[in-house]
C-alpha cells in the first residue's frame, strides 16, 4: 500500500509543479538555515574529552585580596602551578601555559620558524589521552631535574622531518638544542577545552616543552595575564613570583573519594598559603571543574549562535505555517478527486495515510535539498569570515537530523490539510463536478 | 465605505486560511524586528571610527630568538632602519596595534590626595615615541607632542609623559583642561604620568569592551623582551613593495629572528569584527528570505481564496459590483489580516526581544522596529494582494449563473 502511496504522491506532485516547486523550497530553506545554525552551535558545544569529561577538573584559586577582583579567575599563578604539583592525590595532574619559540633543525637550508608552544608536565599527554605515533612523553624525571626534551605533533613533524621517526634527533628551540622525545597524532580538540583563554577555536599547539625548564629558559607568556596587584616586574624571577594569573592546571580524580580528598588537599594548600600572608581575603577558596563545567563556565559556546539557532528555529516555524497554507489550498483543490475514491469504497484512514505519504515525500525532499544549502552556506560563511574550519565542518548526525526534521514538520503541517480532506462530505464535491 | 463588517463576517465562516496568514505574520513581524534591530546594531559597531589611518597604517612583529641580545639597543636599531627605508613615513615600537584584540590596557589612579583618589576607567596603552602619532595618524587638539629627548628607552615603569584620547580625558577630567595634569600608573602616587597632550580619536584594541575609546600614548620605547612590535606609516597599497625590503634589511643587521606581520589596521579591523560581520550577515541573508517566502506565502494564499470565491465574485459582479469593489474587497480583508497580525506580531517582537535582552547580551529592541516592520509589511501586503485581486476582478459575472 505505501508504494501505491508513494506512486499517487508523485503523480500528484508532477500534476502540481509549480506549488509542488515552491513547498519543497519553502521547507529547504527552512531547514537549511537551521541546519547551518544548528551545526555551527553543535560544533561549538561539543564536549572533546568525551568520556574522559567526568574525571579531568582544572583548578581556580581565589588567591586575589579584597576589594580587588570580584570573581574567579580562569587562570592561576606560576607559584601556585608550581606548588600544587606536590599533591599526590590526583591519578595525573600538569600546570601549563602557552609560550612560542624559533624553531630551527640541523639542515641550515630550514628558515626558522615561529611556533607557539605549550609548557607542561609529562602527564599532559596521557591526562588528555594524547595518541603518540613515535615515541612517548618525556620522562617523568624531568619534571622534576630539568632536561631538554619536546614533543611535537605529526604535522610539525611532517615539515621538519618529512614524516620519519624523529625520536632522538635534534631541534634547535631559541638555539638550544631539544631531543625529541615523541611525536603525537595530530590531536586538535576542538574547543580547545585545556585552554580556552586565547580563543576556545583555536588551533592547539605543534610543540611541547617541560615545565621544569620555564624558570632557565624563561618561556615569554604568550596567553593572557592578569594580576589584581600592582607589582613592578622586571625579571622573569620577578614573574615567576608575582602573583599574575597567567598559568592553567588540570588533574585527574578518578573517584568522588579522590575528588572530595583533593578538595580538601586544596584548602589546606590555602590555609598555609595564608600563614605566608598570601590569600589575603576574607574567604579565600579553590574551585575545581570538570570539562563539561568548564566549557559552560567560560562561555565557550557564542551567545550569538545561540541566538540564531533560536531565530532559525522560529523561521522554520513561518516555513511551516506557509507550507501548510499550501497544502491546505492542494488537497482542498483535489476535493473532486478524493470524493470518487471514497464513493468506489476508500476508507478515511486511507485516504488520510495517502495524504501524510505525499507530504512526507515533499519533507523528504525538501530535507534532501536543505542539506545542500546548509553545505553551500557552511563553506560560503568559511571562507568568507575565516570560521573556523572545526564549525563549518557538516557534522556527520546532520545527515540525519535534517530529513529527520524536514519530514517530521511536514507531517506536523500536513495534519491538519489531511485531516480536513478526508473528513470531507464526498457527496458534496461529487455534486459540484 | 470600505465594506468591513461584510468582509469579517466571510473571514469568520472560514477561518483556517486567514488563520494561517495570521500565524505567518504574526512570526514573521517578531523575526524580522528583532532580527533587523541585531543587523543594525552591529552594523553601527562596525561603523565607528578608530582614528587612526587605517588604509596607510601596517604592523611588523619581530622576534629576536639570539642568545645574549639587548633588546633595547636592537629595538633602537631596528627602528632607524625601518625609518630609513624610502617610502617610509613614520615609525615607531609600539606595545599594541590598534583594533587587534590584544595589547595593553589599565586602570590609571588620579586626585589630589591619597584619601580622595579616584580610579580612572580602563584604558589602552600605546607606548611608543615622537613619531607615534604620525606613525598612526592620529589628531593632536590639544597641548603638545613628546619631544625626542623626553623618549625612554627599556622598561614601562620609565615613562613620564602621557597623551589621552579625548574620550579618556573627558571620563577622567570632565571639561577641564586635562593639560599639566597627572595620573599614576598603579597606585596614588606612585609612577606619576604628566599630560602633555590630548588626540582627537584613538581607539584601544578591543571592539567589544565598553572602553575601546579610551586610551593613551606614554613615551618608552619598549625594550625588554625578544618579542617587539613596531607601526609603520606609508602610502596607501605600499606594503607590498616594502615588505620584502623591511624584512631584507632587518635580516641583514640581525639574522637570528623571525619577522611576520605586515598587515594593516583595515585588515585588524575586518578580522576584529568579524563575528559581528557574520552575524549581520546570516541574520541579512534570513530577513530577505523570510521576506521573500512569506510574500509567496501571501500571494499562494490570496490566490486560493480567489478560487474558492470565483462563484462569490461573479455574483458579485452580476448584481453590480464594480473592478474596483473586487479589488478594493480583498485588499480590505488582507488589510485588517495583516494589521491584527502586526500588532500581535509587534507585540510578541517586543516580548521576543525582552527575552533575547534578559538570557543574553543583546540591547533593548527600540520600538521603531517593529512600527517599521508592520509598515513594511502592508507595503508587502499590497503587492501580494493587488495582482491576484485584479485577475479575480476580470471573472465575468456570467462565471456565477453557470453552475450551481
Amino acid at each position: 500500500m505505501f508504494i501505491y502511496y508513494l506512486d499517487l504522491a508523485w503523480r500528484s506532485i508532477k500534476n502540481t509543479p509549480l506549488l509542488s516547486l515552491l513547498m519543497v523550497l519553502a521547507i529547504s530553506i527552512g531547514i537549511g538555515i537551521t541546519i547551518t545554525t544548528l551545526n555551527i552551535y553543535q560544533m561549538a558545544s561539543v564536549n572533546p574529552a568525551g568520556e574522559r569529561s567526568s574525571v579531568l577538573y582544572e583548578v581556580r584559586l581565589w588567591s586575589q585580596e579584597a576589594d580587588s577582583w570580584d570573581e574567579m579567575n580562569p587562570q592561576i599563578t606560576y607559584q601556585d602551578g608550581f606548588n600544587l604539583r606536590q599533591s599526590d592525590i590526583p591519578t595525573r595532574q600538569t600546570p601549563m601555559f602557552m609560550t612560542g619559540m624559533a624553531i630551527q633543525t640541523e639542515d641550515p637550508k630550514q628558515a626558522p620558524l615561529l611556533e607557539s608552544a605549550r609548557v607542561s608536565d609529562s602527564d599532559f599527554f596521557a591526562l588528555f589521552s594524547i595518541p603518540f605515533i613515535y615515541g612517548g612523553p618525556w620522562d617523568k624525571a624531568i619534571d622534576k631535574e630539568p632536561g631538554y626534551q619536546v614533543v611535537i605533533r605529526a604535522d610539525l613533524n611532517q615539515e621538519l622531518f618529512g614524516g620519519q621517526n624523529s625520536v632522538g634527533k635534534v631541534l634547535y628551540l631559541n638555539q638550544k638544542p631539544y631531543k625529541v622525545a615523541g611525536v603525537i597524532d595530530d590531536w586538535k580538540p576542538s574547543p580547545k577545552y585545556y585552554d580556552v583563554n586565547n580563543g576556545a577555536f583555536n588551533d592547539s599547539e605543534r610543540l611541547y616543552v617541560p615545565y621544569s625548564l620555564a624558570p632557565i629558559e624563561e618561556y615569554q607568556s604568550w596567553g593572557n595575564n592578569q594580576s589584581w596587584k600592582n607589582e613592578s616586574i622586571v625579571t622573569y624571577q620577578d614573574k615567576l613570583a608575582s602573583e599574575t594569573h597567567w598559568n592553567q592546571y588540570w588533574v585527574e580524580l578518578n573517584t568522588p573519594e579522590q575528588k572530595q580528598a583533593y578538595e580538601q588537599w586544596l584548602e589546606g594548600y590555602i590555609a598555609q598559603q595564608q600563614l605566608l600572608g598570601r590569600f589575603a581575603s576574607d574567604s579565600p577558596y579553590a574551585d575545581i571543574s570538570d570539562v563539561s563545567e568548564w566549557l559552560v563556565i567560560n562561555k565557550v559556546v557564542p551567545e550569538d549562535s545561540k541566538v540564531l539557532v533560536g531565530l532559525s528555529a522560529l523561521f522554520l516555524i513561518v516555513c511551516l505555517v506557509n507550507m501548510l497554507g499550501l497544502l491546505l489550498a492542494k488537497f482542498l483543490k483535489r476535493a473532486p478527486e478524493v470524493g470518487v475514491r471514497r464513493a468506489i469504497g476508500a476508507s478515511r484512514t486511507q485516504i488520510f495515510m495517502q495524504h501524510m505519504v505525499e507530504v512526507g515525500v515533499v519533507g523528504f525532499w525538501g530535507g534532501l535539498i536543505g542539506l545542500i544549502w546548509a553545505a553551500v552556506s557552511l563553506s560560503v560563511l568559511s571562507s568568507r569570515f575565516g570560521l573556523e574550519e572545526s564549525l563549518t565542518q557538516l557534522d556527520m548526525s546532520m545527515w540525519i537530523i535534517a530529513p529527520t526534521v524536514a519530514i517530521t514538520s511536514a507531517l506536523v503541517a500536513g495534519l491538519y490539510p489531511a485531516w480536513q480532506i478526508c473528513i470531507a462530505n464526498p457527496s458534496s464535491h461529487l455534486k459540484s463536478q | 465605505m470600505f465594506h468591513i463588517k461584510p468582509i469579517i463576517s466571510t473571514l469568520l465562516r472560514s477561518k483556517s486560511g486567514p488563520l494561517l496568514l495570521l500565524a505567518q505574520i504574526i512570526l514573521s513581524v517578531a523575526i524580522v524586528a528583532n532580527a533587523s534591530f541585531i543587523i543594525n546594531e552591529r552594523l553601527a559597531l562596525m561603523s565607528r571610527d578608530s582614528g587612526v589611518a587605517e588604509d596607510e597604517v601596517f604592523d611588523i612583529n619581530i622576534y629576536n630568538f639570539g642568545a645574549g641580545i639587548d633588546y633595547g639597543l636592537q629595538n633602537s636599531l631596528d627602528m632607524q632602519i625601518i625609518r630609513d627605508i624610502p617610502g617610509v613615513k613614520a615609525a615607531t615600537s609600539t606595545s599594541m596595534t590598534p583594533l587587534s584584540g590584544g595589547g595593553w590596557s589599565s586602570t590609571l589612579t588620579y586626585g589630589p590626595s591619597e584619601e580622595s583618589h579616584k580610579s580612572a576607567p580602563q584604558a589602552a596603552m600605546y607606548y611608543g615615541d615622537e613619531q607615534m602619532m604620525e606613525a598612526m595618524g592620529v589628531k593632536l587638539i590639544e597641548g603638545r607632542n613628546f619631544y625626542p629627548e623626553e623618549v625612554q628607552v627599556g622598561h614601562p615603569d620609565s615613562a613620564t609623559k602621557v597623551i589621552l584620547s579625548k574620550a579618556f580625558a573627558t571620563h577622567v577630567f570632565g571639561e577641564q583642561s586635562p593639560i599639566g595634569q597627572t595620573l599614576y600608573a598603579g597606585g596614588w602616587g606612585e609612577q606619576a604620568l604628566e599630560v602633555i597632550g590630548v588626540v582627537e580619536k584613538l581607539q584601544g584594541a578591543w571592539v567589544n569592551s565598553s572602553h575601546l575609546d579610551n586610551a593613551m600614548i606614554l613615551n618608552v620605547e619598549l625594550g625588554l623582551w625578544p618579542f617587539t612590535k613596531f607601526l609603520v606609516r606609508a602610502d596607501a597599497g605600499a606594503m607590498t613593495e616594502l615588505k620584502p625590503l623591511i624584512t631584507a634589511a632587518l635580516h641583514q643587521e640581525n639574522k637570528d629572528r623571525v619577522i611576520d606581520g605586515f598587515r594593516m589596521i583595515s585588515e585588524h579591523r575586518q578580522r576584529v569584527y568579524q563575528s559581528h560581520e557574520l552575524m549581520a550577515s546570516v541574520l541579512s541573508m534570513m530577513v530577505i528570505l523570510l521576506l521573500m517566502i512569506t510574500s509567496l506565502g501571501l500571494t499562494g494564499m490570496v490566490m486560493f481564496n480567489i478560487e474558492r470565491r470565483t462563484k462569490q465574485i461573479g455574483t458579485r459582479r452580476a448584481l453590480g459590483a464594480k473592478k474596483r469593489d473586487i479589488v478594493s474587497f480583498f485588499l480590505v480583508e488582507n488589510y485588517l489580516i495583516a494589521l491584527v497580525g502586526g500588532v500581535i506580531g509587534g507585540l510578541l517582537a517586543v516580548q521576543l526581544g525582552q527575552q533575547l535582552m534578559s538570557l543574553y547580551d543583546l540591547p533593548k529592541l527600540a520600538l521603531v522596529y517593529p512600527v517599521v516592520t508592520v509598515a513594511g509589511l502592508f507595503v508587502l501586503t499590497t503587492i501580494a494582494v493587488v495582482f491576484p485581486a485584479r485577475k479575480a476582478a476580470k471573472i465575468s459575472p456570467a462565471i456565477a449563473t453557470r453552475t450551481v
